[in-house]
């Protein structure tokens, strides 16, 4: 290698981007899917799915309706829980503990694993009470701390310099993009370990979606980001690593940039070239 | 994943699988036109048919042409259908095997020149043995690279990367020969020249065919072998054979 390094005046490994070398097996490892199976009813919606998210990276369901990518994605915080018949066997660890222990307090998985949803959801209340909303039901009460963690939380969600001169407006006031960018501030403020987001971006106009890839992209410093999409271009913009998903099966998984240019299963292939399955 | 040789009509979208069935069809009938500049530039120079030269010469300007007109569809397609996988590899494939066509083109325009001159100089200088011989390899060359791409045969490309190294070799025995030729007979020296030039473009044309066959297998099996030697192209090919 030496000799090498001698003839090429410049160091050309230097000029790839970072993500060139991503690799699986190199990654700490955020949370575990061990063999989960999910039914409603009779009706199996998930068969046994295997698969590692890694930690501080953007990962990308993508597949097509119906597949199980959103279900899979809401047994990250045992959303699925409140869905009647829905019955669930395998395991998710989060730090070496499995999620769906009877003795894990739900509460907290989902202030460790938060949630954005397709829709913006604010709250019928003011923006600085919708950050700190959170906050407050942990049992926070000194001002100075909330004023902080509110201001760093929309400062995260590239909000604050919209709405700084205003935080005490009502959150109904604000755009479409705006809210959105409000509901991840608010679910960023508690400090969440892992964030997952579903569709965040579908009911959004484009710039107001690049905003939100934006802060995807600048998220996945201090988060492990879990996005489901049905927009392949932003899967394949956001994400480090992507999975496609087919009637509730996993069929692929690797890293974003070879499953789009060249991926290992025709029903990968098919699906993302738009061709009939 | 390998591409599927059936595949460009698959697409839910019809208009996609006619763009792309359409810049296919370009690049060979395109590839089609600089076969044949590449056959008449060999006849013009060993027949001396000065005309057939000044023909051929006037082809390689709707080669140009056909190379911008290729690449712009290539942008388009890029920027209105965003392809991904086989549909992008094929984009990419398509736009770098159109430059290497032209470029091709290009070497058998230069070629032409020099016959012109030979013709004009009147004698037959010596080399032309060398001429044939590697004109051959070469014409057949072209044809297999533009048969592979028509067939997507990665076997076939596998084949013109192996036939560039013959021209190589050949390309070497001959330029010792024509120098063994001038120091002979200093008077041959202008006309021995022509001839070097001639088998420099040849030369040239073969490495454009190999990088098309490069291309090609980068389109079929995902794999870059463009600055890889036989063995690793071989390896993409036949990924089956493992590393014995």
């Amino acid at each position: 290698m030496t000799s090498e390094a001698k003839t090429h005046a410049i160091d050309i490994s230097s000029m790839q981007r970072d993500n060139r070398v991503l690799n699986l097996a190199d990654e700490t490892i955020a949370l575990e899917v061990k063999d989960l199976r999910l039914s409603y009813g009779d009706n199996e919606a998930l068969h046994g799915i295997d698969m590692h998210i890694p930690k501080n990276r953007v990962t990308a369901f993508i597949g097509p309706s119906g597949c199980g990518k959103s279900t899979l994605l809401r047994c990250f915080n045992r959303m699925n829980d409140l869905v009647d018949d829905c019955n669930i066997t395998g395991q998710i660890m989060l730090d070496d503990a499995n999620i769906y222990e009877r003795s894990v307090d739900i509460a907290e998985l989902r202030r460790r694993v938060g949630m954005v949803f397709q829709k913006p959801n604010p709250f019928p209340k003011s923006i600085y009470e919708n950050v700190a909303y959170g906050l407050r039901i942990q049992g926070v009460t000194k001002k100075r701390v909330i004023d902080e963690t509110v201001e760093w939380a929309l400062k995260s969600a590239a909000l604050w310099d919209e709405v700084k001169d205003r935080l005490h407006e009502s959150a109904l006031g604000m755009s479409g993009g705006q809210q959105q960018r409000l509901v991840i501030a608010r679910t960023i403020a508690v400090k969440p370990e892992v964030l997952l987001l579903d569709e965040p971006a579908s009911a959004l106009d484009p710039i107001s979606t690049l905003k939100i890839e934006e802060l995807i992209h600048e998220l996945k410093k201090d988060f492990t980001i879990v996005i489901v999409t049905h927009n392949m271009q932003q899967a394949a913009r956001v994400s480090d690593y992507t999975a496609f998903m087919y009637m509730g099966d996993l069929i692929e998984f690797g890293v974003t940039d070879t499953l789009f240019t060249n991926p290992e299963k025709k029903q990968t292939e098919d699906y993302i070239t738009g061709r009939y399955g | 994943m390998e591409l599927n040789t059936e595949n460009y009509s698959t697409h839910i979208s019809q208009q996609f699988n006619e763009e792309l069935e359409q810049i296919r069809t370009q690049l060979l009938t395109m590839g089609g036109m600089v076969e044949r500049q590449v056959h008449d530039c060999i006849d013009a120079l060993l027949n001396g048919d000065a005309e057939l030269a000044e023909q051929s010469r006037k082809v390689d300007k709707q080669t140009n042409d056909m190379e911008v007109m290729i690449d712009e569809q290539c942008t388009t397609i890029i920027a209105r259908r965003q392809p991904a996988a086989s549909d992008l590899r094929l984009i990419i494939a398509v736009s770098k095997a159109v430059s290497d066509l032209e470029r091709m083109g290009d070497e058998a325009s230069r070629i032409c020149r020099h016959a012109i001159e030979l013709v004009d100089e009147g004698e037959s200088p010596r080399g032309y043995q060398e001429v044939r011989h590697i004109g051959n390899l070469v014409r057949e060359m072209v044809k297999d690279v533009l048969t592979a791409f028509a067939r997507n045969d990665t076997e076939l490309a596998y084949r013109v990367a192996k036939m560039d190294k013959s021209v190589d070799q050949e390309y070497r025995s001959a330029m010792r020969s024509l120098a063994t030729f001038m120091m002979e007979d200093p008077r041959s020296i202008s006309s021995v020249m022509n001839v070097i030039w001639v088998l420099r473009s040849l030369e040239r044309i073969s490495e454009h065919a190999r990088s098309m066959a490069a291309h090609l297998i980068y389109l079929v099996s995902g794999t870059d072998v463009r600055h890889g030697s036989l063995k690793q192209i071989k390896k993409a090919v036949r990924p089956e054979d493992g590393d014995a």
